[in-house]
C-alpha cells in the first residue's frame, strides 16, 4: 500500500519564500527513505505536510494523501495519528514536567483509556531503553536521553509513518549508534531528512533528494549518493563510507 | 544541574522531602494565613513559628545561604511597601510588622518549593481544583525556564568571548538588543513548541 503520495505539492512561506515549488513522490508502506539535500533545499517543510502543521489554512484541494487518506481538516487527526513527526530540537518536544507525562501526551490526546495509556508507555519506554526515568523532568536527560525521549512519544502513539527531521542532531557517536539501532528496531514506514549522509546510507535503501523546492534525484541511495558529480552540485558530498564500499 | 526541586542541588533529601506534597501545602498555607492575620502584639506566636520553621530547615539540611539570598532578592519590595507606613502615627511599629510577617511568609513558601518536587506540587494544585490551563501555564513555564537560563548564557558567553570593552555606554546598547533577542527566540521557541503539541494530537479548544 502506498504509504505517502503527493502530487504536485507547493508551498510559498508568509514572508514569500517559494519552498516547494511542485514535488511529486510516492513512498510504499515499510519503505525507509532518505530526504537529502543542502539547507534551505525544503526537506522540513515536505515533513511538516504529511501531517498537516502546514499549510496553517488547509485548502480543499489537496495535493498529499497518507494511506490513502487525503490531509484535510476532517482528517486532520486521523492522519497525524498515522504519522509520528520528530523535531530537530527535543527541547521543543518535550514540553511536559515528567517523562512519563511527555510519553503519555500523545495517547491521551488521542483518547485512549488510562489503563490503555499507561501499557503504551511503559511498552514505549521499554522499546527506547529509558525504564526508571518516567518521573525524571526532561531538563535532566542528556541530549541523546532526550532524543531517545521524544522517539518513546512517537512510538506511544503507535504511528504507521515516522517522519523524521534531523534526528542525529547534535548526538555525540556512541548516541548516534544507539539511536540508529534504535530506529532500525522500530517498525514503521521511515522518512529521515537529515544532513547525516552515512545514516542515508545505513539505513534507508532509497534515498530522494531535493534542492530548492523540487526533487533532482530519486533512487536506491548506493548510487544516488555515489554520484560525486550529482552530490557536489546540490552543496552536498559522497560520503566518506561509500568510498570503501565496492558492491559485487 | 538542576534538580526536581527549585534551586537546591540533587541528591538532598531528609524526611522532610519525602513528606506527602499535600500535607507540605497544608502546612505552609495555615502558617502563612496565621502569620498574615496574628495581630503583632502576640509575640509568642511568631515565636513559635518561627522556632517550627527553624526545626524544618534543620531537618531538612537547607542551607541558610540559600535561604538569606533569595530572602536579599525579595526584600526590596517589602521594604518599598513598608516605606509608606513610616510615615503614619506608630509607623515604626507597622514596618516591623510587615517585614516581620512576610519574611516568616517568604520561608515558608522557599521551604515548600525547595523541599517538594515540583510535579509533586502541580499535582496538588490539579487537586485544588486550579483551572486546568493555569496548571499548563505554570508547568510549561518550570519546563522552560531552564531552556532559557541555558540560551542565554549561551548568549553572554558568546558576547563575553567576542567583547574587548567592558563598562561602556555601548554595552547597555548591546544589552536591549540582547533582550530583544531574547524574546524573538523565545517567541519563535513557542511556536516551534505549539506545532510539537499539535503534531501529537493537541486539539487547541
Amino acid at each position: 500500500m502506498t504509504a505517502v503520495e503527493c502530487t504536485d505539492l507547493h508551498f510559498r512561506y508568509p514572508n514569500g519564500e517559494e519552498a516547494l515549488r511542485g514535488v511529486t513522490m510516492r513512498i510504499e508502506e515499510g519503505e525507509s527513505v532518505g530526504l537529502i539535500g543542502p539547507n534551505g533545499a525544503g526537506k522540513s517543510t515536505i515533513l511538516l505536510h504529511m501531517n498537516g502543521i502546514l499549510p496553517e489554512r488547509l485548502s480543499p484541494t489537496v495535493s498529499i494523501s497518507i494511506f490513502g487518506i487525503p490531509v484535510d481538516a476532517p482528517n486532520l487527526f486521523r492522519v497525524r495519528r498515522l504519522v509520528g513527526l520528530l523535531f530537530p530540537d527535543p527541547d521543543d518536544q518535550l514540553f511536559c514536567a515528567t517523562v512519563y507525562e511527555d510519553v503519555a501526551f500523545g495517547p491521551s490526546q488521542f483518547g485512549l483509556p488510562e489503563a490503555e495509556v499507561k501499557a503504551l508507555v511503559e511498552d514505549s519506554m521499554k522499546k527506547v531503553g529509558l525504564q526508571g526515568y518516567e518521573h525524571r523532568s526532561p531538563h535532566h536527560l542528556s541530549t541523546g536521553e532526550k532524543q531517545r525521549a521524544c522517539l518513546a512519544g512517537l512510538v506511544a502513539c503507535q504511528p504507521k509513518i515516522l517522519a523524521l527531521d534531523e534526528p542525529t542532531h547534535g548526538l555525540d557517536p556512541r548516541g548516534k549508534r544507539q539511536f540508529k539501532s534504535l530506529l532500525q528496531s522500530i517498525e514503521a514506514t521511515k522518512i529521515i531528512a537529515t544532513h547525516d549522509l552515512e545514516l542515508v546510507v545505513e539505513l534507508c535503501a532509497r534515498s530522494i533528494l531535493l534542492d530548492e523546492g523540487v526533487i533532482v534525484a530519486d533512487g536506491p541511495t548506493a548510487s544516488l549518493l555515489s554520484d560525486e558529480d550529482l552530490m557536489n552540485a546540490h552543496g552536498l558530498e559522497k560520503p566518506h563510507i561509500l568510498k570503501h564500499l565496492h558492491p559485487h | 544541574m538542576h534538580s526536581r526541586f527549585i534551586g537546591v542541588p540533587v541528591g538532598e533529601t531528609t524526611v522532610i522531602h519525602r513528606l506527602p506534597a499535600l500535607a507540605k501545602v497544608t502546612v505552609s498555607c495555615v502558617v502563612i494565613l496565621t502569620s498574615i492575620l496574628l495581630p503583632i502584639g502576640w509575640g509568642v506566636a511568631f515565636v513559635g513559628i518561627a522556632a517550627l520553621l527553624s526545626l524544618v530547615v534543620f531537618v531538612s539540611r537547607t542551607s541558610l545561604w540559600f535561604l538569606f539570598r533569595n530572602i536579599v532578592i525579595v526584600e526590596p519590595f517589602v521594604i518599598m511597601v513598608g516605606l509608606s507606613t513610616l510615615f503614619q502615627p506608630d509607623g515604626g511599629m507597622r514596618f516591623a510588622s510587615i517585614a516581620l510577617k512576610s519574611t516568616l511568609s517568604l520561608v515558608t513558601i522557599l521551604l515548600l518549593s525547595s523541599t517538594t518536587p515540583f510535579e509533586e506540587l502541580l499535582e496538588v494544585l490539579r487537586m485544588m481544583r486550579i483551572p486546568a490551563a493555569m496548571i499548563s501555564i505554570i508547568a510549561l513555564m518550570f519546563r522552560y525556564i531552564f531552556v532559557f537560563i541555558g540560551e542565554s548564557g549561551r548568549m553572554r558567553t558568546a558576547r563575553q568571548s567576542r567583547s574587548f570593552t567592558q563598562r561602556t555606554a555601548r554595552s547597555w546598547v548591546v544589552l536591549a538588543s540582547v533582550l530583544g533577542q531574547l524574546f524573538l527566540r523565545s517567541t519563535v521557541r513557542a511556536e516551534r513548541i505549539y506545532t510539537a503539541m499539535c503534531a501529537r494530537g493537541w486539539r487547541s479548544q
